[in-house]
């Protein structure tokens, strides 16, 4: 038990990669391909349980505030260590990954094909490499479990995905790597500054921001705006901030069913987590006078994407599109260097994995029975998938954000932080145009909504639908019963996430005018001064 | 100085002990010739003995690992690091050329005695050129090395493309040469030694600074020609499409290594930064900058047509141009570095990268040697639609040895180019930080043709019949040692980069010979 308790964090990266060897190795010797979706569920869910170890974890944390840490040399010669850890920040997103897989395993129960062992195998390869992202404080190990994520998503795409795959596999996998290649060149150059600062290059998350708070590494404006900005731009591509989101409709629409809630709940993540721990916490000062740049753009994101999404044609187009808008939401909690802002971005992340999860598998529902994804080839469901249509409905809700469902929490936190926002002037004129997004949301998800389920069911195909099985209904209650237990009690997930947001957000603010007080420096002032010479 | 030269003819330094391994390769190179001109008509036995040969050499060079540097025969070859580290990698690239060539020697009915021999006098040849410490030794060694390859490249007599490969590969490789030879000639001109230790030293004051200049351009052009950069590349998808597959895995892979390991001691160990010398500041800001503008050009090049290629061999020659240039990024590091333990740090670092890009390409041109099938016909990407699932072991090892060369995360293409690109970061310099993020940017354009030949054999669906090979035993191995290196070297490059990192004979740089 000791042994589990100390090297949680390895466990959970490397039981997938397990899993999958076995699910190799099961086909290889029985060749039940009817089997292999029972051996993938039950590591996912060994996953999912050890997993939970971290929620009950209270205290233990190390002296840099990290849980279940664990670091061990690596490479010597280049001075890296296999650095893990998780503590606010990277806690939720680590339980969304293993709480998601199961039930993206269990949404392939009948989807899957063709080639089922390689299918079950890179899904659990994707698992070991997002647990890997959110867990690595070692920034060379967070690169490589970064780009090594992309590999089975590629797959994933490339072989399982609708007609289109080969151009979307390809695209999303050049255009992430294009992004992450620079942000190791960036990588590179902080070993360095640290190399030339102290005598000793590294790539420890930890040393650096020791060392940068303790101002042991000075890093000049013009030389962190370049580093920032080229971490910026990998996690950018990966969020999608607009307008790098091109990749993104093509990969959730080609993916199969369970690669989309993967790609929707999990990966988009990586990016935000991303800003928030390196960019927010290494650079502040290029954070913050760079904020408005990604502040508006964030705002066109929610703009575009909402205005996209509504003359979609295609029922995962839009919900694809739907991501770029609330994902916009997240990067504007994240930029107003808020608690509440950052805290409410937190939340966003969990709550646009679980709604627009959910939103993915209900499509792939639909999709499995029609095998269509046109809205105008449906129409009056209501009546013969009545099931169907009230968790629809009620997810569509939460994706808006009504009140007593998680979206509500998450975006009035979000408009809150932005509102008092000391990261731009006139923070109000951003916060009104992000509340516009949400008017447009509630727009193309309830004409859609209505398109699809309400009216008269004219087209004959859709008469002798079946409304949903026991499987469907079982994963998909625990993502309802989320959206209506974070919407009513957001407490206990705000808790344990707070303490990493307030020092990310006090590294911000204390960067800003040497001292703490934040509150009386005018918003206009502080956004234009430029940061102090160390 | 004649006195000099008259003592060292009359007390010429032997030391057998420091040239054993390039002599046991040698006679084993003799030992296969006898045996295959008495017994004619074996298949395995020559190999075998090749094996042997080069697995007792690699032996004898992992022992002299502990000595400390030394030079021996007057200084005409050196045992240090650079030695070390880089005939390791051409011993294990003739192993496992020999094991690849099984398949294609029983195929197409080679001569192998021959080709086994004329594979051993390479490596030979190879093996001096990264312990020569003397312009002549290396020119000797280049010598042994390219006629033993272009006799190979030509192996395939009854094949016309065969042939032209053989025949294009001689006279520009003969043309480089002389280029090569002038330019040697040039630099014992200006400084009138053709030791490397001895060139360190006297460009502070050379005869003639100008003889000097002109000498390292032709240097330039004769090993860019050898390691096949931008502009003189030109030969290398002909030569590289018509040889045998094996014999351009052994040509991408060992010759390219082996140019690479005398280009770095002539230039980085020949033409150091000495401080407050203008001549050599000038001569080492020379060639530093046309080595840059090159690797630059040798990325952009090398990936932009390897996307346009259709045919697999093809796009790996294309590739290993590209590859060529992220090695000169890591030389160019070591130019630069400040140092002497940087700059033997950076030396590993590239001899590193070869070793790393060697399991990869060996790998690849293994799967593609087995899938050619007779004459190497079957080459193109198409041929390769849809046979994913159909060979699922040969067409994922393929893939890992792709996403290897693209430098995805642990897989040793990854660790090879970190360390590259590490030095060069590191001299802080404008025009090698440039140079960083075109390299960065050139390996995101080689995924597309790396994904490419994923995308054809996982994602498309073969319309035509298809039989998976059978993989012969030797095969098999080969591919289990690739496998294995590119995810040991990937993941536990520890160790590896502690054994190559040893001192280079060389007058030691300061700290302050920087201006």
């Amino acid at each position: 038990m000791d042994f589990i308790a100390e090297n949680l964090l390895t466990i959970l990266i490397l039981l997938p990669v397990l899993g999958a060897i076995s699910v190799i190795g099961h086909q290889m010797f029985w060749k039940q391909d009817a089997h292999l979706k029972w051996v993938t569920l039950f590591w996912a869910l060994l996953n999912f349980v050890l997993s939970l170890f971290l929620v009950l974890e209270k205290g233990g944390a190390s002296a840099s505030g990290f849980f279940f840490e664990k670091n061990v040399p690596w490479i010597r010669a280049i001075n890296t260590n296999y650095h893990v850890g998780v503590d606010g920040l990277s806690l939720w997103l680590v339980v969304l990954t293993t709480f998601i897989m199961p039930i993206a395993i269990l949404s392939t129960w009948h989807a899957v094909e063709k080639r089922h062992a390689a299918f079950y195998a890179f899904l659990l390869l994707l698992e070991s490499a997002m647990i890997g992202v959110f867990c690595s404080l070692d920034l060379l190990v967070f690169y490589l479990f970064f780009e090594a994520s992309l590999v089975p998503m590629f797959f994933l795409i490339g072989i399982w995905g609708g007609e289109n795959r080969i151009y979307a596999a390809v695209k999303f996998f050049i255009y992430t790597a294009l992004g992450s290649l620079l942000m190791l060149v960036a990588i590179i150059g902080l070993y360095y500054l640290h190399a030339s600062a102290t005598g000793v290059g590294t790539f420890d998350y930890v040393t650096l921001l020791n060392s940068l708070k303790s101002g042991a590494l000075p890093i000049p404006r013009e030389t962190g705006i370049i580093l920032f900005l080229a971490f910026a731009l990998a996690f950018s591509i990966k969020v999608p901030l607009f307008p790098f989101h091109t990749w993104l409709p093509d990969a959730h629409t080609e993916a199969p069913t369970a690669g989309s809630v993967i790609l929707a709940a999990v990966l988009l993540k990586m990016g935000t987590y991303g800003l928030m721990r390196f960019n927010f916490a290494l650079f502040p000062e290029a954070s913050r006078e760079l904020a408005w740049i990604f502040i508006i753009l964030a705002i066109v994101g929610i703009i575009y994407g909402a205005l996209v999404a509504m003359v979609q044609p295609d029922i995962k187009r839009l919900v694809a599109y739907s991501s770029v808008a609330h994902m916009g939401f997240v990067m504007l909690g994240m930029f107003s260097f808020t608690e509440m802002g950052m805290q409410g971005a937190l939340y966003q992340m969990l709550n646009h994995g679980i709604s627009t999860g959910a939103l993915f598998l209900l499509v792939g529902f639909i999709y499995e029975r029609r095998h269509t994804r046109a809205i105008t080839e449906y129409g009056g469901l209501a009546s013969v998938m009545p099931v169907y249509t009230t968790i629809f409905v009620l997810t569509t809700m939460s994706s808006i954000g009504l009140p007593f469902l998680n979206g509500f929490v998450g975006e009035f936190l979000t408009m809150v932080g932005m509102w008092t926002s000391e990261a731009i002037p006139h923070p109000w004129i951003a916060t009104m145009f992000a509340g516009t997004g949400v008017i447009f949301a509630a727009v193309y998800l309830l004409w859609m909504v209505q398109r699809v389920f309400f009216g008269k069911l004219t087209n004959p195909k859709n008469k002798r639908l079946t409304d949903l099985s026991w499987r469907e209904i079982g994963l998909i209650a625990p993502l309802v019963f989320l959206m209506v237990f974070m919407g009513v009690y957001p407490a206990p997930f705000l808790n344990r996430s707070r303490e990493a947001v307030v020092a990310i957000e006090e590294r911000l603010t204390r960067q800003a005018g040497g001292t703490i007080e934040h509150a009386e420096v005018s918003p206009k002032k502080e956004a234009n001064s430029l940061p102090p010479a160390h | 100085m004649n006195t000099i030269l008259l003592q060292n003819l009359t007390n010429p330094n032997v030391n057998l002990q420091i040239v054993l391994p390039e002599m046991i390769v040698a006679l084993t190179g003799i030992i296969v010739m006898l045996y295959d001109s008495f017994v004619p008509k074996q298949r395995s036995v020559t190999g075998t003995i090749s094996l042997l040969g080069l697995a007792i050499s690699a032996f004898v060079l992992v022992t002299m690992s502990g000595d400390a540097p030394a030079t021996a025969w007057n200084g005409m070859v050196a045992n240090d690091g650079l030695r070390l580290s880089f005939s390791l990698v051409f011993l294990f690239v003739s192993a496992i050329t020999i094991l690849i060539s099984t398949v294609w020697t029983e195929r197409e009915n080679v001569p192998v005695g021959e080709y086994h021999a004329l594979l051993l006098f390479a490596t030979f040849g190879m093996m001096f050129m990264a312990s020569g410490n003397d312009l002549v030794v290396m020119f000797l060694g280049l010598e042994t090395l390219s006629i033993a390859t272009y006799v190979m490249a030509g192996l395939r007599r009854a094949d016309l493309k065969s042939n032209e490969s053989a025949m294009k590969y001689f006279i520009l490789g003969s043309f480089a040469s002389a280029f090569l030879l002038y330019g040697m000639a040039l630099i014992y001109g200006a400084t009138g030694s053709t030791n490397v230790t001895e060139i360190a030293l006297r460009i502070a004051n050379p005869n003639f600074p100008a003889l000097l200049l002109v000498g390292g351009a032709m240097l330039i052009v004769g090993f860019g020609f050898k390691v096949a950069t931008v502009p003189f590349h030109v030969w290398t998808p002909d030569v590289y499409e018509g040889a045998p597959t094996p014999v351009t895995a052994f040509m991408a892979v060992g010759s390219k290594s082996a140019a690479f390991a005398s280009f770095l001691r002539v230039f980085v160990l020949g033409f150091p930064l000495i401080a407050g010398v203008q001549a050599s500041a000038y001569l080492h800001e020379s060639w530093i900058t046309a080595l840059s503008v090159m690797a630059m050009l040798t990325m952009i090049v090398g990936n932009i047509a390897a996307i346009m290629q259709d045919n697999v061999k093809r796009m790996l020659a294309y590739s290993s141009i590209a590859h060529a240039g992220y090695a000169l990024v890591g030389f160019i590091g070591a130019g630069m570095a400040e140092t002497t333990a940087k700059r033997d740090e950076a030396i590993a670092a590239v001899a590193f990268y070869m070793l790393t890009y060697a399991v990869t390409n060996l790998g690849a041109f293994a799967i593609v040697t087995l899938l050619g099938q007779k004459n190497d016909r079957r080459t193109d990407f198409q041929d390769y639609n849809g046979i994913g699932f159909r060979t699922p072991v040969l067409a994922f090892t393929l893939s890992l040895f792709m996403l290897s060369r693209l430098g995805l995360p642990l897989t040793a293409g990854c660790m090879g180019k970190v360390l590259v690109v590490r030095p060069a970061l590191e001299a802080g310099n404008l025009l090698l930080t440039i140079m960083v993020i075109v390299a960065v940017v050139n390996t995101a354009i080689s995924a597309y043709y790396y994904l490419r030949l994923i995308v054809v054999m996982f994602f498309r669906e073969r319309t035509t019949d298809w039989i998976a090979p059978r993989i012969p035993t030797a095969l098999a191995a080969v591919l289990v040692i690739t496998v294995v290196g590119v995810l040991y070297f990937g993941i536990f490059s520890d160790g590896i980069i502690e054994k190559f990192s040893k001192p280079s004979i060389a007058p030691a740089l300061t700290a302050e010979s920087r201006p």
